[in-house]
């Protein structure tokens, strides 16, 4: 397993931390097994099943080790949120389109991250479920309104379609990468430095859908 | 003062007790029983000093200090008259015999006396510190924890074997005049009596061959000592080019480059390592081989890297000794404290007895100061009369604590006190135990860091990013090993009142189903005969209670991984009995149904210091494993705890959460 959190060095394999956080019902659970399920092996269940995936991704050129930490929806689990969220580099917060109350508890869990983490966590509110359009209780405005306000990006998925969902991770994934570059700069490691900028940060497209060797899953 | 009086005054006593029988038998003439008792009181004397010393702080030490330095001239006098035996003794024969006798004897007279003094101890004085306490009880049962020396010396001879240490020329030069001195010795007896001529010719022949040995022997050590102080510079120098030695350095790149040179001065007198390199080289695709190397590196005692190892496990454990070996002051701490009069007097005990390194505020530690004096000035009184010889000491023989009123007094008010002074200073104690727990994390840390990167210096080829995780796993194993138990107890100190509030939930929920715990339906059998005479999750629980058998951090945290996926294929199992096999993959377990049936696992478990060593595992995670399954699971193991150990609080589990 790489040391440390985001970075290394020219060789570069990012290792990042993305929590998820909803409500029992919303489905965030089908969601991350959407993503990381191995389209080339029905059988595969990975040992902590859905609570604890991991999955390889190249990112123009660089490698991304994605950790995915499922967290209980309950209340009564919440007293060591914290400890789940600590050293995070992204939050997926999920709620349900049709469950008014889902996207209420996502606006308390993004006060509370932000309030332990600051700005340095990347995150990104899910609309779950628009394969039930018509029975939408939160609004599309309202949602990606709430979005802008408090610096996270939104997206609309369909666990059960697998709609939206690589499009979520992927573009999590750069922002990820933006931010531990920026850090980096920061920090100003000279050498590194001059080879990651001149690569630049364009980043090309992985077509993930046809690559799939890309984004194979490892049992965590 | 009480202190004092308690400290030195019982001992002392005893050791002129048995110093006088020694004079006596010597005035009669009986060498040999004579020469036994005055060996006897100083294995007493040391004793007793030895348990006063080793794991107090200096300050008290300088309370007593009278009475020690009265004991260790007492000790002093009664060498003096023993080897004056040696000197006297016509028959050297005579003399061994009576050595021999000595253990036999001194067996039975021990443990009938030993006792008897430290229990008349306990029977005066009600106020004394923890560690008197624990002398008095140590008696019965044998202390969970060995003193540090103890512990070292059990350490190092663990690995001793491995290793025969070559004898220098000294040495050497002494193994031969003990031959030498044991070949005079049979002549001597074999010799007709009466010859005394022959008998100073044998002497004065040994005494000249022994001589001569000695002095060639220094010689040739003087010889090797220049010969190893030219070879140390030389790898000096060399230690400091390869750290490119530059501007100012740190005391830390010293110590560095130090054992750097250390290892540089092995390697030239061992060859394994080179072995071991080229063997590295030149099968880079074997991933066994870095573990084994790593293994036989730590096997060698006297390898640089092993014996930094032990120096820091001796400082840890000399560290935790004092806190951990003191079980039972904690009665002494929960006894009513006494009235503000006598309040400062007892803080001070408190602190001494739990031994820590820091009292938790500079107030205290005036007050300890002002303590520390007053029984000073008193005992100086004592130090006027300095005696000069064994005569003196026994003078004093029915010499009684001057303060002895003042402590009843101390004692027959004690009860008498409020509460409120009671949690302040167990508040105290708290913030100074986890203060000292915060240190000994830092300490083992930077231990670590020091073990690992002189490893590396050590073995460059090491120096690669999986390499580097096997030989960190196997330092820390090493490190760990004969030291988990002892920091667990300080971490189950600063963590009690969380267990104490998981043990309260344990008994609540004893009996509860998983359902009470919040485990949706589907996640376990109702029937009992799906169990079979056991109970959902047991295989989980099993498992989990295997940790507390393991006695490093990475095995620790295998542990809980491999609990948490005995979990998820139980909760598979059970859903398959309710569904049939068609259950569909995507209905996985995630978070929201892992975490009731850990929290149900664990407490069934029954076992309230996973949360103590939950608390360790979490300082001594690797970075790289904080992230991955085993941060996960570790996080996910101390969620779980967390809400069992509030479970008694909520009186009922509440249900009014929505299931996934």
């Amino acid at each position: 397993m790489a040391a440390g959190g985001a970075g290394g060095n020219s060789g570069k394999t990012y290792s990042f931390k993305v929590v998820l956080l909803g409500e029992g019902c919303v489905g965030k659970t089908s969601l991350v097994l959407r993503y990381c399920e191995n389209k080339f092996n029905d059988k595969h269940i990975t040992t902590l099943q859905a609570s604890f995936l991991t999955k390889k991704l190249n990112i123009t050129g660089k490698r991304v080790n994605l950790a995915i930490w499922d967290t209980a929806g309950q209340e009564r689990f919440h007293a060591l949120g914290p400890i789940y969220y600590r050293d995070s580099n992204g939050a997926i917060l999920v709620y349900d389109i049709t469950d008014e109350d889902s996207f209420q508890k996502v606006k308390n869990w993004v006060k509370e991250l932000r309030k332990m983490l600051g700005n340095e966590i990347c995150l990104c509110i899910v609309g779950n479920k628009v394969d039930l359009d018509k029975d939408r209780h939160v609004s599309v405005e309202e949602a990606e309104s709430y979005s802008e306000s408090v610096g996270a990006k939104h997206y609309h998925t369909s666990a059960k379609l697998n709609k939206g969902i690589e499009e979520l991770f992927l573009d999590l994934c750069k922002r990820m990468m933006e931010t531990a570059q920026a850090e980096e700069r920061l920090k100003g490691n000279g050498a590194s430095q001059s080879a990651s900028s001149r690569r630049g940060v364009q980043i090309v497209d992985d077509e993930p859908q046809a690559t799939p060797a890309g984004g194979c899953c490892s049992s965590g | 003062m009480a202190s004092a009086a308690d400290c030195g005054g019982k001992p002392l006593q005893n050791a002129m007790k048995m110093a006088k029988v020694a004079i006596q038998l010597d005035g009669g003439s009986k060498h040999k029983e004579a020469y036994c008792e005055y060996l006897r009181t100083i294995n007493y004397i040391s004793h007793a000093l030895l348990e006063e010393a080793a794991p107090q702080q200096e300050r008290e030490v300088v309370v007593v200090v009278v009475e020690v330095e009265r004991m260790l001239r007492l000790a002093e006098q009664c060498l003096e008259r023993a080897k004056s035996f040696i000197e006297k003794s016509a028959d050297p024969l005579d003399l061994s015999a009576a050595a021999s006798c000595s253990p036999a004897q001194s067996e039975p007279h021990q443990t009938t006396d030993l006792p008897v003094a430290t229990a008349a101890d306990t029977g005066t004085s009600p106020t004394k510190t923890g560690h008197r306490r624990s002398v008095s009880d140590g008696g019965g049962e044998p202390p969970p924890f060995l003193p540090p020396d103890v512990f070292q010396k059990l350490q190092t001879e663990e690995s001793h074997d491995t290793s025969k240490k070559e004898l220098t020329p000294i040495e050497q030069a002494s193994r031969l005049n003990q031959k030498l001195k044991a070949n005079y010795e049979a002549r001597l007896a074999r010799l007709p009596p009466g010859q005394a001529n022959q008998k100073t010719s044998l002497k004065l022949s040994l005494q000249r061959q022994m001589m001569e040995n000695l002095i060639i022997a220094k010689a040739r050590q003087d010889a090797l000592q220049r010969k190893m102080e030219e070879r140390r510079l030389r790898l000096q120098e060399e230690a400091n080019r390869r750290f490119s030695a530059s501007g100012a350095m740190t005391a830390e790149e010293q110590e560095q480059r130090s054992l750097y040179t250390n290892v540089l001065e092995y390697e030239q007198d061992h060859d394994w390592p080179k072995l071991w390199k080229a063997n590295m080289e030149g099968n880079p695709e074997d991933v066994t081989l870095v573990s084994r190397l790593v293994s036989y590196l730590l096997s060698r005692s006297d390898h640089p890297v092993v014996k930094l190892l032990r120096k820091h496990q001796y400082r840890v454990y000399n560290r935790l000794y004092p806190i951990v070996s003191k079980g039972r002051s904690r009665a002494l701490l929960l006894r009513p404290a006494p009235p503000p009069e006598t309040q400062r007097r007892s803080l001070s005990t408190v602190s001494f007895s739990t031994g820590l390194a820091s009292p938790p505020s500079r107030d205290f530690h005036a007050d300890s100061d002002e303590e520390g004096e007053e029984p000073h000035t008193q005992a100086s009184v004592d130090r006027e009369n300095s005696f000069e010889d064994l005569e003196q000491f026994l003078t004093q023989l029915d010499w009684t604590p001057p303060d002895g009123s003042a402590e009843d007094a101390v004692s027959e008010s004690e009860p008498t006190c409020d509460p409120s002074t009671l949690s302040e200073v167990q508040g105290q104690e708290m913030r100074a135990l986890k203060e000292h727990l915060k240190a000994t994390v830092k300490d083992i840390h930077i231990a670590i860091d020091q073990l690992l990167s002189l490893c590396l210096l050590s073995f460059e080829c090491l120096n690669t990013s999986s390499s580097k995780d096997l030989c960190l796993a196997s330092i820390e194993e090493a490190f760990f090993t004969p030291l988990w138990s002892a920091l667990l107890t300080l971490f189950r100190k600063v963590n009690m009142e969380r267990e104490q509030a998981f043990e309260t939930s344990m008994t609540l929920y004893q009996d509860a189903s998983p359902g009470d715990i919040g485990v949706p339906l589907k996640l376990f059998p109702q029937e009992p005969d799906a169990l079979q005479g056991s109970y959902p999750y047991e295989s989980a629980v099993q498992e989990l209670k295997l940790l507390l058998n393991d006695c490093c951090p990475q095995k620790k945290l295998e542990c809980i991984v491999r609990t948490l996926r005995v979990i998820c294929a139980c909760a598979e199992d059970y859903r398959c009995l309710h569904e049939g096999d068609s259950a569909h993959r995507t209905a996985a377990i995630g978070a929201d149904d892992l975490l009731p049936i850990l929290s149900y696992v664990a407490l069934r478990s029954q076992c309230p210091q996973l949360l103590s060593e939950c608390a360790a595992l979490e300082e001594f995670i690797h970075e790289g494993y904080l992230i991955g399954e085993e941060g996960y699971c570790l996080t996910s193991l101390q969620s779980a705890l967390a809400y069992v150990e509030s479970l008694h609080s909520a009186a009922a589990p509440p249900p009014e959460d929505k299931l996934g």
